[in-house]
């Protein structure tokens, strides 16, 4: 594991990426304590106040300090596409290795279903679901998992096939093993490394999805410091002050970036074959 | 008279994150113009190394710390990469050990052979074809025009490897080095190409460097035999000596381990008490599809039985149908037939239950591929014990049993070595008590050395626990020392099943005789 560690940040993505998701994981932990306002102290008289010695992002249409209500929102940003994302690789690899173990009709059945969820965009599927189920940051991270389920079924789908002709997997069959055995302690662990780049690299997609679903009004609900909310919100006022917008896009934007260069930098890191 | 290829004091390392690792120490050799120098080593005793060498294509951590090599006059570590070209192909061919991989898929077979001919020996379009055609009839290919045409997956292992012969000789290089060229080929094919490549060898009075892992089949092909042992030269003589009088205890030791039928390993007879019996056991791959329908099975109604406590060889060449045996017994593959089993019959996987898991155990060929790399020794060796009933607590017995210390059972996979891995394999199956242990071609990865050490620990295993093998091989020298009877099998059907005792004697299939026939027994 440190051994995995110290090849990652030997690669400039990789430590790139591993040094702004230290940032990101210390707003997530202690924003609120090192944010210098509350996020929801408003200023009358330092509405649009632009970006200076009292506020140093500048203010919105209420006066509130947009670095503390930056800090503060990366709570209820980063972790629930954390969350959307586990759950939904998860989910996914679990069909996607069941489905290769199983093979034959069943697994042309799952994949096909797979197929034809696939087919709706995730955006509109996670629409969809939270017009179903309600508005709300809860059910947002679960119309964004059961949107990604699918893809991950897939990548896991192919790696495991691989997986399934290995004469371990057949000495286990062999051997009388149960199915679930099987799918969990045989073939899932061999399957880890690319669901693992494959997740960190999604994890970039959760937070501009549960962005685009608060700025279209059905994720996070105002007064909420939520990234995608606080772009929403400054929308109307983008010429007067359009570094209300431009900092919570930016957050957005480097918080995707930092996740895909450390997806790139584990892809490198644990395929050490690579190495010249 | 200057020698065709000459090595001086090479000594060579690779630089690796734990220092610099030593592979060639001092290596000295000569190969006279139209001599063949047989070199022989173990996996990881630096042959395949040398081989780049001599190509000039080390990998960039390969650093020469000292020696010089020389083909003819030019010196080969001064070659500037323009003048490298020329000679690769041109003065110094190389054959590759597998066939499949050393041919572009993409281009036809006329493509790649007149390829090589247009650029180092100058012909024009036409007369590098013409050429090809007759290189090709040449190496024994039936009609050469329509190979021309062909891709390399249209075609099979041993004709390519005989194209790839075929362009190496076209050249007519002065040196052609092969590096296993038959290990990949079944042994009948193999057989074959050691023929051509004498006949060849005759007529163009080539000299070769022939690197081989195999000692029997070296000292046939080769006029000399150097003997190559981590990285150091520890002999070299004559091909006929080199069995009869071997001087380094290393050499003795390799030629101990060759394997010669007429030294038999097991001396006790077989009971007469079926343990197993299979009749017309036909093995399904793929089922009928809407349009189309389900291939033919892979073996034809065979029927094999197998006695309590004895050893039966199964041997065939690639492809015969005996693997596709062992998958169907162990419920791995779908098969029509009968088993019996312990008065049971058994007509699918679904039959098998516990017991017949349990008294049936399976040894997969690659010790790599057959233990879970995820998990340690430890958890590996306790599934069995779990499943059958028995203790965790008798881990370190079983580790015992295969000669492996306690330590090894918090290791994972990849900190053992290829023969350790296997007794790891071992132990797996025997950890269930069984009846029968089927060997699927188990001893095929590993150097002779090994290999010697692996059946020695069956044959102990068996003396201490009377199990029963089906021992599945392509090296008929090997199952003719331990085996009681030998099935032989071709193309999915049982052409021969015999005693041991009547294995030599003339009223075996003809096949069988080519079989025996092809597998070199070493001379002397």
């Amino acid at each position: 594991m440190t051994e995995l560690f110290i090849r990652l940040i030997r690669r400039p993505q990789g430590l790139v990426g591993v040094a702004l998701l230290a940032l990101i994981a210390i707003a997530c932990l202690f924003g609120p304590a090192l944010a210098p306002y509350a996020p929801e102290k408003i200023d009358f008289l330092g509405r649009f106040r632009a970006p200076g010695w009292q506020n140093w992002l500048g203010a919105d249409q209420f006066g509130r300090d947009i670095l503390s209500r930056l800090m503060v929102g990366a709570r209820s940003t980063v972790p629930m596409a954390l969350v959307a994302t586990l759950a939904g690789s998860a989910a996914g690899a679990i069909i996607g290795v069941g489905s290769a173990y199983l093979g034959g009709r069943i697994d042309e059945a799952i994949m096909r279903t797979n197929d034809a969820v696939m087919a709706i965009p995730g955006l509109l599927m996670a629409l969809l679901l939270v017009s179903t189920l309600g508005n709300g940051a809860g059910n947002a991270v679960v119309a964004i998992a059961v949107a990604y389920a699918p893809g991950m079924a897939r990548v896991t789908r192919s790696v495991a096939l691989n997986i399934r002709n290995q004469d371990y997997v057949k000495a286990a069959i062999a051997r009388g093993e149960s199915a679930v055995w099987i799918i969990f302690r045989e073939m899932l662990p061999n399957v880890m490394a690319p669901i693992v780049i494959e997740s960190t690299i999604r994890v970039s997609f959760a937070v501009m999805l549960f962005a685009t679903l608060s700025f279209l009004g059905v994720g996070a609900q105002p007064p909420a410091s939520e990234w995608g909310l606080m772009v929403a919100d400054a929308r109307q006022y983008m010429y007067q002050a359009p570094w209300g917008l431009i900092a919570p896009s930016a957050a957005i934007a480097l918080t995707a970036i930092a996740f895909n260069l450390l997806g790139d930098g584990l892809r490198d890191a644990l395929n050490p074959k690579d190495e010249r | 008279m200057t020698p065709a290829l000459a090595i001086k004091d090479y000594t060579l390392d690779y630089s690796t994150a734990a220092g610099p690792v030593r592979v060639l120490h001092d290596i000295s050799l000569e190969i006279a113009p139209g001599e063949v120098l047989g070199l022989v080593g173990e996996s990881g005793s630096g042959k395949s190394s040398l081989a780049w060498a001599l190509m000039r294509h080390l990998p960039d951590n390969a650093r020469e710390i000292a020696g010089s090599l020389h083909l003819g006059d030019t010196d080969l570590q001064r070659l500037s990469p323009r003048e490298l070209t020329n000679i690769r192909g041109r003065q110094l061919g190389m054959v590759f050990q597998d066939p499949s991989t050393a041919l572009n898929p993409t281009l036809t077979i006329g493509r790649q052979v007149t390829e090589t001919l247009i650029q180092h020996r100058g012909l024009s379009q036409r007369e590098a074809n013409a050429l090809a055609i007759d290189l090709l009839g040449h190496v024994e290919l039936r009609d050469p025009a329509a190979i021309m045409r062909r891709y390399p997956h249209e075609i099979s292992g041993g004709e390519k490897q005989r194209v790839i012969i075929a362009t190496a000789f076209g050249c007519r290089p002065d040196v052609i080095l092969f590096d296993e060229p038959t290990t990949a080929l079944d042994v009948i094919t193999g057989a074959r190409i050691l023929k051509l490549f004498a006949r060849l060898r005759e007529e163009t009075g080539v000299a070769a460097l022939y690197i081989s892992h195999d000692l029997a089949l070296v000292t046939r092909v080769a006029d000399r035999v150097a003997v190559l042992k981590r990285g150091r030269l520890v002999e070299q003589a004559p091909a006929a000596d080199i069995f009869r009088a071997p001087q380094h205890a290393d050499t003795q030791a390799l030629v101990q381990a060759v394997p010669r039928p007429e030294r038999r390993l097991v001396h006790d007879k077989s009971s007469d008490d079926v343990l197993l019996a299979a009749s017309d056991i036909e093995v399904h791959y793929g089922r009928a599809k809407l349009f189309g329908h389900a291939p033919p099975p892979a073996t034809r109604r065979v029927a094999l039985d197998v006695r309590a406590g004895e050893i039966l060889g199964l041997v065939g060449e690639s492809g015969s149908g005996k693997s596709s045996m062992a998958r169907a017994l162990t419920g791995l593959a779908r098969f029509s037939g009968k088993v019996r089993f312990d008065n049971r019959v058994i007509t699918g996987a679904r039959d098998m239950n516990a017991a017949y898991r349990r008294d049936v155990q399976i040894i997969f060929q690659h010790p790599d591929a057959s233990l879970n790399p995820r998990q340690k020794v430890g958890e590996i060796l306790s599934r069995p014990l779990k499943l059958y009933g028995g203790s965790t607590a008798e881990i370190p017995r079983l580790l015992e049993q295969v000669r492996l210390p306690d330590s090894y059972a918090g290791r994972w996979p990849h900190q053992l070595s290829g023969g350790e891995k296997q007794r790891v394999a071992i132990a797996r199956a025997f950890a269930a008590r069984p009846k029968l242990v089927i060997c699927d071609e188990i001893t095929a990865p590993l150097d002779v050395s090994v290999q010697a050490q692996i059946i020695e620990l069956l044959l102990a295993l068996r003396a201490a626990t009377g199990t029963a093998f089906l021992f599945i091989t392509h090296d008929l020298n090997l199952i003719r020392q331990i085996a009681h009877r030998i099935a032989v099998m071709r193309q999915g059907e049982m052409v021969d099943l015999l005693p041991i005792e009547d294995f030599d004697t003339d009223h075996v299939h003809p096949y069988t005789s080519e079989l025996m026939a092809a597998s070199p027994v070493p001379i002397g």
